[in-house]
């Protein structure tokens, strides 16, 4: 007599789980994908931002840069799709005439944050550049 | 006969055939039939009621994540203006506009015109400096093409085109301002706004000192 033909419940099953496994991989696989580039592009909203308050930190005349604003002086509407966020600038002395000024962008939570550090030398100038 | 555990149904009286017991029918045609007639049995078909409603759940499930998942990303993806890395293009033009900014040169920087060109939102006319030369060339970078910017150089009045397409198509046209930090020469304010007005660019480029 031949073998009843058709699948049981347990080849289904079976069949199943694995193509539920293989899709879950590539569904995995496609979302990573998706959240980094979207962190990608919540890197270069957030790097525009820096760079533009680099471009006042850059102003302030070197003696008073400790006792500046410990937030972003410059306009963060380019930030709005990560709202909330936060911005943070501190000042750091390295040497006799040189200070590390280090802009920070946190957001969502503080679990992401980009940063950029601006080194100010005391050339005794205007320091208009 | 088919076996209780086997989870196969019977066949269904219409595929017995007249005067056959269970699953044995006699095969309509003669050539299949074979020598002597001989009888074939037919399987029986189909999945219980159980067997598919379970098979659907596990699908089912799996659906619903898929769902919940996309949901989410769309979610994500829309928050942000512009997808950078799905267009580079966005980031090559405001790196290479910087780059002239910063390379701006002498009193005055930014000319009113230049040839059928003027200053205005959609235009910028810049002068900069040549670092292989020495010289001063005027670069004119042209946003009024929507999708599209144009950046001529002009280096000894011959022209050197750059242009660059394919620009996110929702993407509304480049806006060029002044922008004056107190105490620093005139620097440039670039914004581009997607098609919901949400800010893509914001870029303060200042020209830098030169040797």
């Amino acid at each position: 007599m031949r073998r009843e033909k058709g699948f049981s419940l347990i080849e289904v099953l079976a069949a199943l789980l694995i193509l539920t496994l293989i899709i879950t991989m590539s569904l995995a696989a496609f979302v990573e994908r998706n959240k980094r580039l979207r962190q990608a592009s919540e890197i270069i909203l957030a790097y525009q931002a820096l760079a533009n308050e680099a471009e006042y930190r850059r102003r302030i005349d070197f003696a008073q840069l400790e006792t500046s604003k410990p937030q972003f002086i410059s306009d963060t509407k380019v930030l709005a799709p990560l709202e909330p966020f936060t911005t943070v600038v501190t000042v750091q002395k390295t040497k006799p005439a040189v200070k590390n000024v280090t802009m920070t962008v946190r957001w969502n939570g503080g679990t992401r944050e980009a940063a950029l550090s601006l080194m100010r030398v005391d050339t005794g100038g205007t320091n208009l550049w | 006969m088919v076996s209780p555990s086997s989870g196969l149904r019977p066949p269904s009286p219409r595929k017995r055939g007249e005067g056959q017991q269970g699953a044995l029918v006699r095969c309509p045609s003669p050539r299949l039939r074979g020598e002597g007639g001989a009888k074939r049995r037919v399987r029986g078909r189909g999945y219980t009621l159980l067997e598919v409603v379970v098979s659907m759940a596990v699908f089912g499930m799996f659906l619903v994540i898929l769902a919940m998942l996309t949901v989410e990303m769309r979610a994500q993806e829309k928050r942000l203006p512009v997808n950078f890395l799905r267009h580079p293009q966005v980031i090559v033009v405001v790196s290479k506009l910087r780059r002239d900014v910063q390379d701006a040169f002498g009193p005055a920087p930014y000319p009113e015109s230049y040839g059928e060109y003027t200053q205005s939102p959609q235009t910028l006319i810049v002068q900069s400096h040549v670092k292989e030369t020495g010289g001063v060339q005027t670069i004119v970078w042209d946003f009024r093409t929507p999708g599209e910017v144009k950046r001529r150089a002009y280096n000894v009045g011959v022209p050197t085109d750059w242009t660059s397409r394919g620009l996110p198509p929702d993407f509304s046209s480049f806006k060029i301002d002044a922008v004056g930090i107190p105490g620093r020469p005139y620097g440039v304010h670039i914004t581009a706004r997607d098609g919901k007005g949400r800010l893509a660019i914001d870029q303060i480029l200042q020209p830098r000192a030169h040797e």
